[in-house]
């Protein structure tokens, strides 16, 4: 069983679009869609409403920057500074080529940084690139669940 | 001069340095015992008068001088009331002893008039024998001093003289009139009714030289017009007493002092003798006055806000006695020319302060309006050099300096603001500032003269005022560098000079002095300097956290607008690519149109957004300027441009480019931003041409990119560079419009201009210079527009 892709995403036709992308991947692996950073920190701790989906990580977090209550970078932070999750591949997607936000990225240890394309077909590529890397090339670490896919 | 101990230098180093190199120290030693001789405790009188000290309240005589054996015997005992003294007879002694008891009586009735008797006050006049005298009588600490010297005229001469003094010098016609024909008066009446050869009146400096203002001499005495005597004449204890006791006389400097003596062991002691007319002086005094040709003197002071300002001194050849009226005009006319002085220099001191003030307030006032920064004050050059009566100035502001009217080079005005800044005072002055600075030696012709303020070290805020040297000749009488000269024979025993001969001598390195009023509006001038330099830096500090503030909000806009705007176009654009790929086959050829127009639209807010994002980001990231080579970036620009199918046709011509100092960033951005222009227009052409060359100047780099295309109307030519101006519809050439206002940005924040040169249909030429020597204020500071 493939460990999922965990998906970040508040705005409704960004996580369409990603989704349609990340199909058109054709990767094996489930997809489990959070909509903002407490949610998606509840996933990966397993706790609140994800206290009962056992343990392990995803193969790779596709966090968008932007997000309500808790954002990408706070949650990037927390991911970083978890002994348990910490080696999670963390891959940021935002809106922006703001190079403030790409350098605050990299120094919270987020191993990609990718803008989403205006284009696209580009975008679909991106998706596609990232989901070959991180989720299949890519060694997960020990402890990495895999599961069904699933929406939450 | 003649009333003055000579051999004296005061223990002050001025007058040490005077000191010839031969004297050794028992003669230095010498000097010292001079200027400490207690010259108020004589112990002795003249022998023109006798003077007796008597005890209060017993009226006991304690004293008498040696010379009063010629009138009577001692006393030893409490006399007896005058109406029980024994009957005269024929015996002189007794008669005399009867004449001093009437005296002392009298005394009695004067001490119960309830005087202080601090000066000595004329009694009346006594007969003692066939010879009539002036008893005078005053109080010296705990005992009464008794003075009489015979009464030679009648007193109403005084009271005659002092009548025209007043109508000489008393009434206010001489306001107006210079100084000099004061004193002119002065001692022209002081001539008049003392007899004396010579009368001069003259002002002490403020090294203590005395220089002679005016003086009236009979036809044999030799002039002393304009002669200074050196401050070593006078020793300063003497200063003391003459401020004290205004009036002093030695009718014969040839004659033999008559010792006090005491009556009883209570009369053992030393009376000060400071207000007695009949004071013994100094025998080097005597003398300095035998030396001088002097065998009689007076002087009387001149004291101006109790302080010694001069003196009206009188010399004769031969002896010469002046009974106390006269002694009182003459002390009467040194009062009244005093107060004259006084209320000539405080109304010139009042006059003048006026003048600064509204000098002060007029040059304030522009500073201010000015928005308050000091270097300003240069703007009104004359204002400020007449502020400081001054030839030049210099005003250092944040430590920028500017130099107005006749001043030294730049490089030496600086070290001498950073000499006034270590005096660590508000207000700094000096007219000879050779000799405190002695580097200043070097332009004495143009500053010996220095009033400098601080208005703050801490903005580095000064301004200097430059006072040229005044050189003059001063003519001494006698050289003040040999005061004092050994005696031949033993060597070691004190005179005083004995030259009064002129002597030359040429003074440098002083300026016009500085008055007390210049300097007292100086330091008001530096307050009000000081507080718009504060609230000057106030305003900049609340305008710089304003300023950070706006660029914090337009940070946070552009940053919403990159996430926020850019999201929806995406979405456009996704969907639309998704119904295409969905339902595509489903479409009418016109809706496969209409979709791509959507997508073709969103595209182009997106890069509208992008070039926005990116025209705002120039204008405030932080340049980093390093060296660029002009020729690789345009090289790699072009290669790129090569290889695209929509430009392979062109032909390029790229002369030497230079390398610049610039923000590589930035400069990647221009040149991308012509070389795109040139191509674009120039892509109608069936030859297109582009030339990138560059030129030299002195001050500037040129770079110029050229196209043989669609050319422009020089027109139009201020709206090239705007922000979405376009000169060209959207159909015939793509673009935002933004490109050319970037490339203006970027150049203007390095502190180059840009220009443009066209001619439509025959191609435009765009060019930039950017200064050689690059601006450090431009390349540091973002601009703050969005």
């Amino acid at each position: 069983m493939l460990k999922p892709i965990l998906l970040v995403e508040d705005n409704p036709n960004d996580l369409e679009l990603t989704l349609i992308a990340l199909e058109r991947t054709h990767l094996a692996n489930d997809v489990v869609v959070v909509r903002d950073g407490e949610d998606a920190l509840d996933y990966l701790f397993s706790r609140g409403r994800h206290s009962d989906r056992g343990t392990g990580n995803p193969a790779v977090v596709l966090l968008d920057l932007k997000l309500p209550k808790v954002n990408g970078l706070e949650v990037l932070r927390e991911i970083r500074g978890d002994p348990q999750i910490k080696s999670t591949p963390v891959v940021m997607l935002t809106s922006s080529k703001e190079e403030s936000d790409l350098v605050r990225s990299y120094e919270l240890g987020a191993n990609a940084f990718v803008v989403k394309p205006v284009e696209f077909t580009h975008f679909v590529e991106a998706i596609s690139d990232l989901g070959v890397f991180w989720a299949v090339l890519n060694e997960p670490p020990p402890g990495s669940m895999r599961s069904h896919r699933k929406h939450g | 001069m003649s009333h003055t101990l000579n051999a004296k230098a005061d223990v002050e180093a001025n007058a040490g340095a005077r000191l010839n190199a031969s004297l050794d120290d028992q003669l230095a030693a010498q000097f010292e015992a001079c200027s400490t001789e207690p010259i108020h405790t004589p112990g002795a009188i003249q022998p023109h008068g006798f003077l007796f000290t008597i005890a209060e309240p017993s009226f006991e005589i304690l004293q008498y001088s040696a010379n009063a054996l010629d009138l009577l015997e001692p006393r030893t005992g409490h006399s007896s009331p005058a109406g029980s003294s024994p009957q005269p007879g024929d015996d002189p002694r007794a008669m005399l002893r009867d004449a001093l008891d009437q005296i002392i009586a009298a005394a009695r009735v004067e001490c119960e008039r309830a005087q202080d008797l601090a000066r000595p006050t004329l009694m009346g006049i006594f007969e003692l024998g066939d010879t009539r005298f002036d008893a005078m009588l005053h109080r010296s600490r705990d005992v009464l001093v008794l003075e009489l010297e015979r009464a030679e005229r009648s007193t109403g001469e005084g009271f005659a003289a002092m009548q025209s003094l007043v109508r000489a010098l008393g009434e206010g016609t001489h306001r107006s009139a210079p100084l000099s024909s004061l004193c002119e008066t002065a001692a022209r009446e002081m001539h008049r009714i003392t007899g004396f050869g010579r009368t001069l009146v003259y002002r002490f400096d403020a090294d203590g030289h005395g220089e002679v203002l005016a003086e009236c001499i009979d036809g044999e005495y030799e002039s002393y017009m304009g002669h200074r005597f050196p401050a070593s004449d006078i020793p300063s204890q003497a200063r003391d007493l003459y401020l004290r006791n205004p009036i002093r006389i030695i009718p014969d400097a040839n004659y033999t002092p008559a010792e006090l003596q005491p009556t009883s062991a209570r009369g053992v002691r030393a009376t000060d003798l400071t207000f007695a007319g009949l004071r013994s002086v100094s025998p080097v005094h005597l003398e300095y006055m035998r030396n001088m040709g002097t065998l009689a003197s007076m002087s009387v002071s001149i004291i101006v806000k109790d302080r010694l300002w001069g003196l009206i001194s009188c010399h004769h050849a031969g002896p010469r006695y002046l009974p106390y009226s006269l002694r009182l005009a003459a002390e009467h006319l040194g009062q009244i020319l005093a107060l004259q002085i006084e209320s000539r220099e405080s109304l010139r001191e009042a006059e003048h302060g006026l003048t600064l003030r509204r000098l002060l307030v007029s040059l304030v006032t522009s500073t201010a309006e000015s928005g308050g920064a000091v270097e300003s004050l240069a703007d009104a050059p004359e204002d400020l050099m007449r502020f400081g009566s001054a030839t030049g100035a210099a005003v250092i502001s944040e430590g920028r300096l500017r130099l107005v009217g006749d001043t030294p080079p730049p490089a030496q005005v600086t070290a001498l603001a950073e000499w006034v800044a270590l005096q660590a005072r508000d207000v700094v002055t000096t007219d000879r500032l050779g000799e405190v600075y002695p580097p200043a030696r070097a332009y004495a012709h143009q500053v010996s003269g220095l009033l400098a303020i601080s208005v703050s070290q801490l903005h580095r805020n000064f301004v200097l005022w430059f006072r040229p040297e005044v050189s003059r000749t001063v003519l001494w009488a006698g050289n003040p560098n040999k005061s004092a000269t050994r005696d031949e024979g033993d060597g070691m025993r004190l005179h005083p000079r004995r030259s009064f001969a002129t002597w030359r001598e040429d003074i440098g390195g002083r300026a016009e002095p500085w008055r007390a009023s210049e300097e007292a509006v100086a330091a008001e001038f530096r307050h009000a300097m000081l507080n718009i330099v504060l609230r000057r830096a106030e305003e900049v500090a609340s305008l710089a956290g304003e300023l950070g503030r706006i660029n914090k909000e337009l940070e946070a806009f552009s940053y919403s607008v990159s996430h926020d705007l850019r999201a929806p176009l995406r979405h456009i654009t996704g969907y639309a690519d998704l119904v295409r790929d969905y339902d595509g086959a489903k479409l009418s050829e016109r809706g496969v149109r209409f979709l791509q127009n959507i997508k073709d639209s969103a595209k182009f807010a997106g890069t509208l957004v992008d070039d926005l994002l990116a025209f705002s980001q120039m204008g405030r990231t932080t340049l980093r300027p390093t060296r660029v080579a002009m020729s690789e970036l345009v090289q790699s620009i072009v290669r790129d441009r090569r290889m695209d199918p929509a430009s392979a046709s062109i032909e390029w011509e790229i002369g030497p480019l230079p390398e610049l100092i610039a923000d590589p960033v930035f400069m990647q951005v221009v040149m991308q931003n012509l070389i795109d222009n040139a191509v674009k227009y120039s892509s109608t052409r069936e030859h297109p041409r582009v030339e990138i060359s560059s030129e030299d100047t002195d001050e500037a780099h040129l770079v110029r990119v050229s196209d043989n295309g669609v050319g422009f109307d020089m027109r139009y030519v201020n709206k090239l560079f705007g922000v979405f101006q376009r000169l060209h519809g959207m159909e015939e050439f793509s673009g935002t419009g933004i490109g050319l206002a970037s490339v203006r940005r970027a150049i203007e924040r390095h502190g180059g201009t840009v220009h443009a040169q066209g001619e439509l249909d025959r191609g435009a030429t765009f060019s930039f210079a950017l200064p050689k020597a690059a601006r450090a204020t431009a390349a540091g500071t973002p601009h703050n527009e969005a």
